[in-house]
């Protein structure tokens, strides 16, 4: 059973194709992770799934519903959304507002609700407070509770953890694993490749409008296979030069990824190393989420697409 | 409870519980309340015994012209502030003609300049021969009082041809004793028509008009719907534009239609400008019952007053809401506020000629044009005399229909202008909005 399914869906503005015939099926129950370039095309997709942009051509489902220009009674019951650019009724009390957002998501009753997540995410001594009054992590945390009370089937989280410190992103990570847990679907966008990894089921790419990567990491993974040579060396990457067979390098500071052209033998690499630099570390692997998205969408295809 | 109720409620009660709406409260009775406040100070202020010079030529006029002109100064001064606000108590002096006419009148113009005199009234010799040519200037009076509206114009010439036909009577021989008796006023009273009591079949006998009946109750009606329309409505304008640049909108829409995003903000507008309305009606029918004047009470009036108010609020919030989204900034939505304004100010411009002639073809065709309904059609079935019964009924159609098709725009710039970023588009991107699917 699927949540979210796609099928070949375009949007425009203006002469810009922001999502160009693309198609999707997100199950029931899984942690799907959008990533992406800014300006690729994820927002645009989370907010036609959220029926707030429509699309010029093509069919969404969400839930067994077609999304249409029509809202259905339940709309907001079923679905929170957490848009990209945040922003609440700033004047407003703490659990007035969330109470507001809960009953004008079809909730009846919230009050015990938005107490239960207050209490959850540290906040119920701030519940009389006025939004304006908290910090940007508790300001984040309430506009996270707006969005799952009621509770919801889907999930929509556009950049849910960006611009918070470690201990708020723990805190809301941990309370997207809950709502996981409770058997809700959660579509969330993110720049984090590791968290992607960490959080996702299934991770979606999007570039230019056109889906480019699509399913579970160890297949996404798989089928780039293990074209890449993880080293730890005396000298990093100063003694990496001109090395026979080896397209890029990834210096990461205390790590060195070497992405292998096609019939490089890593056996010819690892002696070539040996003759130049004391080796404390060599492994083929698979290449990391992070290097896949900037094979994708790095700056030589920014180059190509420009060219 | 439905979405657009939900909305509405949270915006209604944020936008009565607002400094700027309480203020506004208290603020617009001070504007009318102050008005009349001002003009026993400004009565006051006049207060101070002003001279007034009369030279006459014709050597036996100066005594009956000065007597009138006392007796016409002191029926003024009685009538209180709505009759001749601030006229002070003149003092009137015989001056005899003296050397060359220009030198005398010279010398008495710069004794009015430094505060010495008030008035100069100079009586030429023909006075006192019958009117031939009436354009023929036989009297004047020189003062540097007056502004717009000279109060001594409206009473001083009376006087003095008062005081010109006492002579004449007296050289005709009529007894002096008899022409006060003569010249007595006969008052003249305007009536309301008479009528037919529609249940009973008895002729209702009209009322002798009143004058606060006639212009104060009708002015008062159309400037509170206006200040009303205008402080309901305005607020929607800029409070739209902070929303959107807060953001506070994608979080909603994902909840909510656009439709009822507005719609939900529009009827908390009409619902503050019912509740503004309701104090001061309550407000004003209090007052006037405290005064023993509740008689002048437009009570037939209401019902109507509040449709057309609900008509103009409904209007103009939409299109404030519209605006609203479509700015990028609170400071472009400021700049906008005159196209919300310009539909209810325009009839302010003939509420004169309007009421001069409340069934005249200039007035009923601008009561028929749907912005301009509310405002003139009340006004003038407020007048004495009042419109044909069809044509509020007929007004309230097309206003009712103008809302609608009001709503119907803003609601297509809305769902577009709230998820737009960038530049505040110009009018014909408001257009273009309006027709794209």
């Amino acid at each position: 059973m699927f949540a979210v399914e796609i099928s070949d869906i375009t949007k425009t503005f203006d002469d810009l194709t922001a999502v160009d015939r693309l198609s999707l099926v997100v199950p029931e129950g899984s942690v799907y992770g959008f990533i992406g370039p800014n300006g690729s095309g994820k927002s645009t997709t989370m907010r036609m799934i959220a029926n707030i942009l429509y699309p010029d051509s093509g069919t969404i489902r969400v839930l067994g519903q077609q999304r249409s220009g029509t809202r259905s009674p339940d709309r907001g019951k079923l679905i929170g959304y957490l848009p990209e650019e945040r922003g609440v009724y700033r004047k407003m009390r703490v659990r007035a507002l969330l109470e507001f957002h809960g009953e004008l998501r079809g909730g009846r009753n919230v009050t015990a609700e938005v107490n239960a997540w207050l209490e959850r995410l540290g906040l119920a001594d701030r519940a009389d407070d006025k939004v304006e009054t908290l910090s940007k992590g508790m300001s984040q945390k309430v506009q996270f509770i707006a969005t799952v009370v009621p509770e919801p089937k889907l999930l929509i989280l556009d950049e849910p953890f960006s611009g918070l410190d470690p201990v708020s992103a723990n805190s809301l990570r941990s309370a997207v694993l809950e709502m996981r847990k409770r058997g809700c679907t959660i579509i969330l966008s993110t720049h984090d490749m590791g968290e992607a990894e960490s959080l996702c089921d299934s991770i979606f790419m999007i570039f230019r409008g056109k889906k480019v990567l699509d399913g579970t990491l160890a297949s996404i993974q798989s089928s780039y296979g293990s074209d890449t040579l993880r080293v730890e060396l005396e000298g990093g990457a100063s003694v990496l030069g001109d090395l026979p067979g080896i397209e890029r390098i990834n210096d990461l500071g205390q790590v060195q990824e070497l992405r292998m052209a096609p019939g490089c033998d890593p056996q010819q690499v690892l002696r070539t190393l040996l003759g130049r630099a004391r080796i404390t570390s060599f492994s083929v692997v698979q290449p990391s989420l992070h290097d896949i998205f900037v094979r994708i969408a790095g700056p030589e295809q920014e180059q190509t697409a420009v060219a | 409870m439905p979405r657009i109720f939900l909305i509405a409620k949270r915006d209604y009660l944020q936008m009565i519980r607002s400094k700027a709406y309480l203020v506004g409260l208290i603020i617009l009775p001070l504007l009318f309340g102050g008005g009349i406040l001002v003009l026993p100070l400004t009565s006051r202020s006049n207060a101070k015994d002003q001279r007034v010079a009369v030279i006459d030529r014709t050597g036996v006029s100066a005594s009956a012209v000065i007597q009138a002109a006392e007796e016409a100064n002191r029926k003024v001064r009685a009538n209180g502030p709505f009759g001749n606000p601030g006229m002070p108590r003149l003092i009137f002096e015989e001056v005899k003609p003296e050397g060359g006419q220009a030198t005398q009148l010279l010398s008495l113009s710069n004794r009015i300049r430094r505060g010495d005199l008030f008035i100069v009234l100079d009586i030429s010799a023909d006075a006192l021969r019958p009117v031939g040519d009436p354009k023929q200037e036989r009297i004047r009076y020189y003062t540097n009082s007056g502004g717009l509206v000279d109060q001594v114009s409206l009473w001083l010439p009376a006087a003095v041809n008062d005081g010109l036909r006492r002579v004449r009577l007296v050289q005709l021989g009529v007894d002096p004793q008899r022409v006060a008796g003569v010249l007595g006023d006969v008052p003249v009273v305007s009536m309301n028509l008479v009528s037919q009591d529609p249940i009973t079949g008895n002729i209702v006998q009209g009322e002798k008009k009143n004058s606060i009946q006639a212009g104060a109750v009708p002015l008062f009606l159309v400037f509170i719907l206006i200040m009303i329309a205008i402080f309901g409505s305005a607020p929607n304008l800029g409070a739209v534009a902070e929303d959107k640049m807060q953001r506070v909108f994608e979080m909603l829409l994902s909840s909510a239609s656009p439709f009822e995003l507005m719609m939900g903000k529009v009827v908390a507008a009409v619902g503050a400008s019912l509740t503004s309305s309701t104090v001061y009606i309550i407000g004003g029918l209090l007052a006037l019952a405290g005064m023993a004047m509740f008689g002048l009470a437009p009570l037939n009036l209401i019902p109507w007053f509040f449709a057309y108010l609900i008509a103009d609020v409904l209007m103009l919030s939409a299109l404030g809401v519209a605006l609203g989204s479509a700015c990028a900034t609170p400071q472009d939505a400021q700049h906008l506020a005159f196209l919300l304004i310009f539909p209810i100010m325009i009839p302010m411009f003939v509420l004169t000629p309007v009421m001069v002639q409340p069934n005249g073809p200039l007035a009923v065709v601008m009561s028929f044009i749907p912005p301009f309904t509310p405002v003139l059609m009340l006004l003038r079935q407020a007048l004495p005399g009042g419109v044909p019964w069809w044509q509020p009924w007929l007004g309230l159609v097309g206003v009712f229909a103008w809302a609608i098709a009001t709503i119907w725009v803003a609601a297509r710039i809305f769902r577009i202008g709230i998820l737009s970023q960038g530049k505040t588009p110009k009018l014909a991107e408001l257009a273009q909005w309006v027709l794209q699917d």
